[in-house]
């Protein structure tokens, strides 16, 4: 899927944290209950988050193509099974994905104030990345 | 299913229209009707200005700090409801979904502004103006307002004037464009929820005959309008002669200037958006493009690649960056003004005629469409098209550029491409146009600021939004006082 406008990032946005939310409280449980409980808690506020910026982002009508980002580059595949390690692995797949994701998002839109939106969930994705890496250590 | 019949809201209660007359409201996208508005009979305007008036009274005693919290109220509603809003526009107008949320954002800010009325509407004094005696400046509600709006910002229009009116103290009247009726009626569900004093707000759905009757009322104050000229001086100078105040929103043909010095690359998209954005379908939209001395060239160029790169379809679906026009009236209106560019001579550089939307054969939808060769004698350069045709006009200097824009009867924007501040200057000072962007495409005025316009484009002294609309919706009562 083209990622061609405003609002189709946007939704795109909206819809990966809402997955990382399902996926960290699916794969809660073990050892990892309390970090992905946590991760799964952000993931929600990170998704309220994105759908504040759509609506206050917008008032700058942007109506020039977006070019150069696609969907199919940010999939991630989310099957939260048994095997502790190979969850942990799917969530740094999942925060490097975000990272990719917003790092792009942030050069592509022409909104300081959304612009800065996404850098800031790329960031927080970088320190999730760290995290998951510690555990996984 | 059959297509909801929408309702009337008059003092506190939704009430079916008495009227058998009704007409159909499409989405532009598939040509479906969504619904159906009636139009209203005069004997339901009498009543609908009863209720306002009857509840009057009591809305000016109530303290400007709680008709604040009502606008708190509402505009949480409305972020509550903001995709609603937004899914609403795009089904009744056709604008991409991005452009309806800005729509009702832009209609949010309104609500804000005027949440800040205890502040806005403080009079002010002054002490011994003549000895022992002060004189202070009073502003007080007038009565009952209304307005009547247009189909292009379904939502946001009515929302430059209802706030402030009843932030100040005074009820109020919405008659709804009977293009686009819809989002109004799911806003009078948000102000029904926030439960307002019954008559405070009322909403009157018709056509010419319910504007007539609320003018010719003697218990209506005054009248806002938003639409073309041709009625907005009808309905100024009908307001007047009935004794009313009015502010009349009319027409627009707005020239957008790229000097040689301009960032093009910067400079396009924004033109992009002001002539293509809505479909062309904005007051404010740049309709011609004045290409200053040998920047024609390569602007030509740049203009046409990046409109040939719009994507026509249904607003709903986000990788579209133009929806349909608003009915078929509006694409035949379009399509003829395309035919007699040509019969007058212009070159036809982008024919957005032939555009196909796949899975929406019978949308109104029309692409981008682009016009060389355009004199300012032209029909395409004189008249409103309200559509998404550009016109480029090529002048050698600043000064010729200035005789376009002023060749016009309108004045509603105008905005100029450059890097000079000499000629930024310039521009603000000599054009006769009430909103100016420089290196802005579309000079929307925020909500805390007025939506102006001059000439043809606006008829009456005070416009809608920002303080203009504290000053129209109040009277000054001056106070002058002695103690022995």
């Amino acid at each position: 899927m083209e990622l061609a406008t405003f609002g189709a990032i946007m939704t795109f946005a909206l819809e990966l944290e809402q997955r990382a939310a399902v996926f960290y409280e699916e794969a809660a449980h073990g050892s990892l209950q309390e970090p992905f409980s946590d991760l799964a808690k952000m993931a929600h506020k990170r998704a309220k988050r994105i759908e504040r910026t759509r609506r206050e982002g917008i008032a700058e009508m942007i109506l020039e193509p977006i070019t150069g980002m696609n969907g199919e580059d940010y999939l991630v595949e989310l099957v939260p099974g048994r095997d502790e390690i190979e969850r942990l692995s799917q969530a740094i797949r999942l925060a490097e994905t975000s990272i990719r994701f917003y790092q792009d998002a942030a050069e592509k839109i022409p909104v300081k104030e959304v612009a800065r939106t996404c850098q800031r969930m790329a960031t927080e994705s970088e320190k999730q990345k760290a995290e998951l890496l510690r555990l996984q250590v | 299913m059959a297509p909801q019949v929408l309702k009337n809201y008059i003092d506190g209660e939704w009430e079916e229209s008495k009227s058998k007359e009704m007409l159909d409201v499409r989405n532009p996208a598939t040509a479906e009707v969504i619904a159906k508005v009636p139009l209203s009979t005069t004997d339901e305007v009498d009543r609908v200005v009863q209720a306002a008036r009857e509840a009057f009274q009591g809305w000016r005693e109530t303290t400007p700090y709680t008709r604040a919290r009502y606008m708190f109220e509402l505009k949480n509603q409305m972020e509550e409801r903001f995709e609603d809003l937004a899914a609403v526009i795009v089904k009744e107008h056709g604008k991409i979904i991005d452009e309806a949320r800005g729509e009702v954002r832009r209609s949010i800010e309104n609500v804000e502004v005027a949440a800040g009325i205890p502040s806005l509407m403080t009079g002010y004094n002054l002490e011994d103006v003549s000895h022992g005696i002060d004189e202070d400046c009073v502003y007080q509600p007038v009565g009952v307002f209304c307005c009547v709006t247009p189909f292009n910002f379904p939502l946001m229009v009515p929302l430059w004037f209802m706030p402030y009116a009843i932030a100040c103290g005074n009820t109020y009247i919405v008659k709804p464009s009977e293009i686009c009726p819809v989002s109004q009626m799911v806003l009078f569900e948000l102000l029904d929820e926030i439960d307002l004093p019954p008559g405070v707000v009322n909403m009157i759905n018709g056509d010419k005959r319910v504007v007539d009757a609320l003018l010719e009322n003697p218990d209506v104050d005054g009248l806002s309008f938003v639409g073309s000229t041709p009625v907005g001086k009808y309905l100024y100078a009908k307001a007047a002669a009935h004794g009313k105040r009015a502010q009349c929103q009319a027409g627009a043909k707005n020239c957008l200037v790229v000097m040689p010095d301009a960032v093009l690359t910067q400079s396009v998209p924004a033109i992009m958006s002001s002539v293509f954005g809505t479909a062309g379908q904005r007051c404010l939209a740049g309709a011609l493009v004045v290409a200053v001395g040998d920047v024609y060239e390569p602007l030509e160029e740049m203009l046409v690649e990046a409109a040939s790169n719009l994507n026509v379809g249904d607003g709903m679906d986000e990788t579209i960056h133009m929806g349909p026009v608003v009915t078929q009236r509006s694409l035949d209106r379009i399509r003829g003004y395309i035919e007699k560019g040509i019969e007058e001579g212009a070159t036809l550089l982008l024919d957005g005629r032939d555009v196909q939307v796949k899975d929406y054969p019978d949308g109104y939808f029309i692409g981008p469409t682009i016009f060389t060769d355009v004199t300012p004698g032209m029909a395409i350069a004189r008249e409103e098209i309200f559509g998404p045709v550009m016109g480029i006009v090529r002048v050698d200097d600043f000064d010729q550029a200035l005789e376009v824009i002023h060749g016009s009867p309108y004045g509603n924007a105008a905005s100029l491409f450059t890097t000079s501040g000499k000629w930024a200057r310039e521009f603000e000072y000599r054009v006769q146009a009430g909103n100016l962007g420089i290196n802005i495409g579309i000079a929307a005025p925020i909500a805390s600021f007025p939506f102006s316009g001059m000439k043809d484009s606006f008829f009456g002294d005070l416009h809608g939004q920002g303080r203009d609309a504290i000053e129209f919706f109040t009277d000054r009562k001056v106070v002058i006082t002695r103690w022995f």
